[in-house]
């Protein structure tokens, strides 16, 4: 029998019968390893409840993406190995050289009307490429095929350019009207530049509205998008939208089923940060609008910081390793920590 | 659960991926894409775009690099010792960044046939989703590879690079520690 506690030894014993007899005779006698034994059986059951996630699509077609201009590599001898070598750098070189200074260019559907492609009207279809411009006006609308990881649809009166079409970074500019995204593909590999800021795929569907001066809306209808301005990001789910401001970026995401006098407070307060603003804002909160509260912690003034965590943790239990005195001194491990726990209510 | 033990890779795929071929590649990931894609979704809290940035990691440096692979090892071993590096490596540069998206919706986690309808266990698997996301990383990792690619200790060992000591201590641990998080949900909804 063990004379000392079993603690560390009880998964091997539940999942493979380790020491099988020993462990068995040191249980009948200490009631402290019998009390841990339940424990760790608690926990291996547990996980029977967790599904098995499936892996999505556009995973494998990135990673086709990237293997692209990669050659089939048989296994050489070292000499030919180095020949290999170089002739497989002269080969990249050129892909690199071919892919980073050509420019790759994006199909255009007509949907409605006559959108003009560069210089061009066109009815059906078109290509557009990079420094070159789509328009729809009043009664036109069209769409681009973002290579192969999505699409974005212009509605009428839209302006957009397209700045970058290399395999790591498509990018378009909004000049002003309405958008709807599509992307399906890993984050980070599709940005809108607009005159308040750059809106960042993580995976998702997202319509974003813009005037020339950068006022406008972003709304998320799936996965998630990030607004960025000069080091300030909102973080935008599924259902959640966030205002934009020139010179401000984007505003304070909100959910679009919270309360209207919540969504008008969020207005008031990125308008003009505000104590009765935030007030309103605190009392009208659910637990799903720790995603507005969340964003406000770095917002508000020092002195309003408190509240702000208060009322979040009256909502929805503070997590272990949260402390009050971190959350207020803006500790950027401890933020991403809590908003991790707090996107499960999201 | 179809566990990595259960799973035979024939030695004519590992071969044709040393060579090259797309295709064995495309059937490589078809095996391993859910387990990969499953660990590190519940190893980042259900961000469903780091799981798929980590997963799309993993098979590049497998591609990149299987024709280092020489079969003095389980190939399994090899593949979830690169999944382990890489969730660490990844957990380590968050700290170091600002706050980014979370996919932390129980729908990320649920496939296209996995449609919820019983409460109690959507209910019994967010608490178990939560629990497990509140683990510290070591044992996150450690019950992860566990149970969804059914690695023995020894399996384990080598990926995690420690011993099986380390290993079994780890897991009692972690258990432990899922058991009283989960306690602790209950006595909240009471």
């Amino acid at each position: 029998m063990f004379s000392r506690h079993i603690s560390d030894r009880l998964a091997a014993y539940i999942e493979e019968a380790r020491d099988a007899n020993l462990i068995e005779q040191h249980l009948a006698e200490c009631e402290r390893c019998r009390a841990e034994y339940v424990q760790v059986r608690t926990g291996i059951d547990a996980l029977q409840h967790l599904p098995l996630a499936v892996a999505p699509a556009s995973i494998w077609n990135s990673i086709e993406s990237a293997l692209v201009g990669s050659p089939k590599r048989p296994v050489f001898s070292p000499w030919k190995l180095g020949l290999a070598t170089i002739a497989a750098l002269i080969i990249v070189g050129g892909a690199y050289w071919i892919i980073t200074r050509s420019n790759a260019r994006w199909e255009v559907d007509g949907l409605a009307g006559s959108p003009v492609v560069g210089t061009q009207h066109i009815s059906r279809a078109g290509r557009v490429g990079a420094g070159e411009w789509v328009e729809t006006d009043a009664r036109s609308s069209a769409r681009i095929r973002i290579g192969d990881i999505g699409s974005v649809v212009l509605s009428p009166n839209t302006r957009a350019r397209v700045l970058a079409t290399r395999p790591q970074e498509h990018r378009i500019a909004l000049a002003h009207g309405e958008i709807q995204a599509k992307i399906s593909a890993p984050p980070r590999l599709f940005f809108v530049d607009t005159a308040s800021g750059t809106a960042v795929d993580l995976g998702c569907e997202y319509s974003l509205y813009t005037e020339e001066n950068g006022s406008g809306l972003m709304r998320v209808t799936r996965g998630w998008v990030s607004f960025q301005r000069n080091g300030r990001e909102s973080l935008v789910p599924a259902g959640a939208s966030c205002r934009t401001r020139p010179h401000a970026g984007a505003g304070t995401p909100y959910f679009d089923d919270a309360s209207e006098s919540l969504r008008r407070a969020v207005d008031d307060f990125d308008e003009k940060p505000g104590a009765d603003a935030l007030t309103e804002i605190l009392a009208g909160a659910r637990v799903r609008d720790t995603l507005t509260l969340w964003h406000l912690l770095p917002r508000v003034a020092a002195a309003d910081r408190g509240r702000v965590y208060d009322r979040i943790a009256a909502l929805t239990p503070v997590p272990a390793g949260i402390s009050k005195e971190k959350v207020l001194n803006l500790d950027s491990e401890t933020l991403t920590h809590w908003k991790d726990e707090l996107a499960w209510t999201w | 659960m179809v566990h990595l033990s259960d799973r035979e890779i024939s030695t004519e795929i590992i071969d044709a991926c040393r060579v090259g071929d797309r295709d064995a590649f495309r059937t490589l990931y078809g095996l391993y894409k859910d387990q990969v894609y499953s660990v590190a979704l519940y190893f980042f809290h259900g961000d469903q775009a780091i799981a798929a940035d980590i997963t799309q990691q993993v098979f590049l440096k497998l591609i990149n690099n299987v024709t280092q692979f020489r079969g003095d090892a389980e190939f399994s071993t090899w593949l979830y010792r690169l999944v382990v590096n890489v969730c660490l490596d990844a957990a380590r540069h968050r700290k170091a960044q600002p706050p980014i998206a979370a996919n932390a919706k129980p729908e990320a986690f649920a496939g296209p046939a996995s449609q919820e309808q019983d409460f109690a266990r959507a209910q019994a698997a967010d608490s178990v989703r939560r629990a497990v996301s509140a683990l510290p990383a070591k044992f996150r990792i450690a019950i992860l590879l566990r149970y969804f690619e059914g690695l023995s200790y020894e399996q384990m060992a080598r990926a995690l690079g420690c011993s099986m000591g380390t290993v079994a201590s780890r897991l009692s641990r972690g258990h432990r520690i899922l058991a009283e998080r989960l306690k602790s949900f209950e006595g909240r909804r009471q």
